[in-house]
């Protein structure tokens, strides 16, 4: 177990290193003039854009601006955007609220995806099994860009049952609508893959067995099935909550939240490649961990599992 | 814990039996069709008795114990008439709740492939105690106490360290003791082992099989053993049921059945033993595969594989014939063969 986390941590570095220099590269050769972003629509004079390229490090060499910019994350220092705001800040504004947001998409999933899917996985082939099925491929094949403004409209324009937008300080309430919209696409996955799951072990020898001792039905699907059944469902949560932390830069955008998503794509249209490469290095970094907390908690939930 | 209450009187002539099984037909209702996999089934077990049921994959032997169990899919699975009495009180009228209490507590059944059988999620010690917990409401800490014994009565060594393993951490045999000490927990009077030594090693199929007849003798259950090998039942078992098609095509003595085979398919399996002293000779098989039950060969259902068939073969299914000392043979010739005559 112990060889194990070292291993994992050591892959860690090793991932966080190269993504960040791939973002970090991409940043540089495709970023176009940081200067010109940073003063706007303005022309910018001669010895100005000599004074800039000074300040920020644009005359040194690749390899060495990238060396530094690690040096001065593993400090804990993000630097800060092209308008001169620590990124630290905006991200300690940002992370609240999309963490609250998250957390409502994930509660969604588990209430109604994970119901419906066991509810499903039991009654294979009844009327409630098809039409969830159909509502769950119609919920995939709609993109966040269309099920968002149209959940906005329909419920906060149309019949004005949740507030239109969230702003700054948003309340719990503010986010339901959002947090629905975005758990509402791992609703759909959670429940084909808790239907499949226990629809399996529905049908495995061991359920056999616990129906051969005499354990009523409610027993047999509530403690044998579906302790079993869990273990994939929530794998697919933990990564699923993970993604969800990146923030949901569609989601986010249409409800004015001020999350991480939202000021990730802001951060994309002013061209602020400081505040892209530090959210996405945080980003890695949340991605990594959320993933490492799933494969133990993969071996907590499967006796079977053991990591040498 | 709700008791059986004898209500029927004994079946005509004396002895009621412990379980008996009368007329059982099972049918699978399957898009393709009806399979007829239980034709007209009879049998009975006495306590402290041993009952092979002796036939290949298909021929209806686990079925019918699955249906004794009451675990049969329904659907696709039917059961259009027949009988399954339990000390005379017939298991198929039984409302489900109450057939569910005859479960484990009564008759109890263990499976062949321990592994997949046992839940791999909970301990072992949690699994054998489960019964007993939630059944026969004992605490937490006696009914693990008691798993410990259970453990032990089935030899399984160091039995207290390793009640927090779970199953993949025992070799097979070992398993199989856990899966025994399980259907034991609640002290059963019936015992249906479903070939449980089929995915065992030679040397543990032995060990295996000691244990039962053992437990079986002690705890003076009545034991079922469903089995496709004519070679582990020669020790242990009392009478011997051989299935072939969803039918009991001989019924006999232990003894009786490996002297003289009062059947050709019978006959066949004994024949398909290996034997030291036949080596070097090619081993004989029945020629041929099981019926399809779907669409199953008229008359005497062996008979395209027979080796004796006559034409009445092909078109009169044979009943089953009474040959004395409670031995039957559903086969025409019956007599012929037990005379040596049958050509």
């Amino acid at each position: 177990m112990f060889r194990y986390l070292v291993r994992r941590f050591l892959q860690m570095i090793m991932v966080f290193f190269a993504t960040t220099f791939i973002v970090y590269a991409l940043m540089y050769w495709t970023g176009g003039d940081p200067i010109q972003a940073l003063a706007g629509e303005k022309p910018v004079n001669d010895v100005l854009r000599a004074q800039l390229t000074k300040e920020y490090g644009l005359d040194q060499p690749f390899l060495v601006r990238y060396w530094n910019y690690i040096t001065d994350l593993l400090h804990g220092d993000l630097g800060n955007t092209l308008v001169g705001r620590p990124i630290k800040d905006v991200l300690a504004d940002a992370w609240p609220i999309t963490i609250q947001l998250a957390v409502i998409a994930i509660v969604v999933t588990i209430l109604f995806g994970v119901t419906a899917g066991v509810i499903a996985g039991i009654r294979r082939g009844s009327i409630f099994d098809n039409t969830t099925l159909v509502l769950t491929l119609i919920v995939i094949g709609i993109p966040s860009v269309v099920l968002a403004p149209l959940a906005q409209y329909l419920f906060t324009i149309q019949w004005k049952i949740f507030p239109t937008t969230a702003g700054g300080d948003a309340s719990l309430w503010d986010l339901l609508l959002p947090g629905i919209v975005l758990g509402s696409l791992s609703v759909a996955t959670a429940m084909r893959l808790t239907r499949a799951s226990v629809s399996e072990n529905l049908r495995a020898d061991f359920v056999r067995t616990a129906r051969s001792k005499g354990m009523p039905g409610r027993r047999v699907i509530g403690i044998h099935v579906l302790r079993n059944s869990l273990i994939p469902i929530v794998t697919f949560l933990g990564v699923e909550l993970g993604s969800l932390m990146a923030g949901a830069i569609v989601t986010e955008g249409v409800f004015n939240i001020p999350g991480v998503g939202y000021q990730l794509s802001k951060a994309l249209t002013t061209e602020d490649t400081p505040l892209i490469i530090g959210i996405v290095s945080v980003l890695v970094v949340i991605f990594l961990v959320a993933n490492l907390i799933v494969d133990l908690l993969y071996a907590v939930l499967d006796p079977r599992i053991r990591y040498e | 814990m709700t008791d059986i209450h004898v209500s029927s009187p004994p079946t005509v002539g004396g002895g009621r039996h412990l379980l008996e099984v009368k007329d059982l037909f099972v049918e699978f209702h399957t898009r393709d069709g009806v399979a007829r996999v239980i034709n007209g089934v009879s049998y009975h077990l006495d306590p402290g008795e041993t009952l092979a049921v002796l036939g290949e994959s298909g021929s209806g032997k686990s079925v019918t114990a699955q249906a004794i169990m009451g675990i049969l899919d329904m659907p696709p699975a039917k059961i259009p008439s027949g009988q399954i009495l339990y000390k005379g009180e017939n298991l198929l009228a039984m409302p489900e709740e109450k057939r569910r209490q005859v479960r484990g507590k009564e008759i109890s059944m263990i499976f062949q492939d321990a592994l997949s059988a046992l839940n791999p999620v909970f301990p072992v010690g949690w699994q054998i105690s489960e019964t007993l917990r939630t059944r026969a409401g004992m605490s937490k800490k006696d009914a693990l106490n008691r798993a410990v014994e259970l453990m032990d009565l089935v030899k399984i060594p160091a039995a207290r360290a390793r009640i927090r393993d779970y199953p993949h951490q025992f070799s097979g045999g070992m398993r199989q003791r856990v899966m025994i000490a399980m259907a034991l927990a609640m002290d059963p009077k019936v015992l249906i082992a479903d070939e449980p030594t089929t995915a065992l090693d030679v040397t543990v199929q032995a060990q295996i099989m000691d244990l039962l007849g053992d437990l079986r003798r002690d705890l003076n259950m009545g034991l079922i053993l469903i089995t496709h090998d004519l070679g582990v039942v020669a020790d242990v078992a009392d009478r011997i049921a051989v299935m072939y098609a969803g039918r009991i095509v001989e019924h006999a003595d232990v003894r009786n059945v490996y002297k003289h085979p009062a059947h050709p398919y019978t006959e066949g399996l004994l024949d398909s033993i290996p034997r030291l002293d036949s080596k070097g000779t090619e081993l004989a098989t029945i020629k041929g595969l099981p019926p399809n039950l779907m669409r199953p060969p008229t008359g005497c259902a062996f008979h395209p594989r027979c080796k004796y068939a006559k034409a009445v073969c092909t078109t009169e299914t044979p009943l089953s014939l009474d040959l004395g000392h409670g031995r039957t043979s559903a086969c025409h010739f019956a007599k012929e063969m037990l005379d040596g005559t049958l050509r």
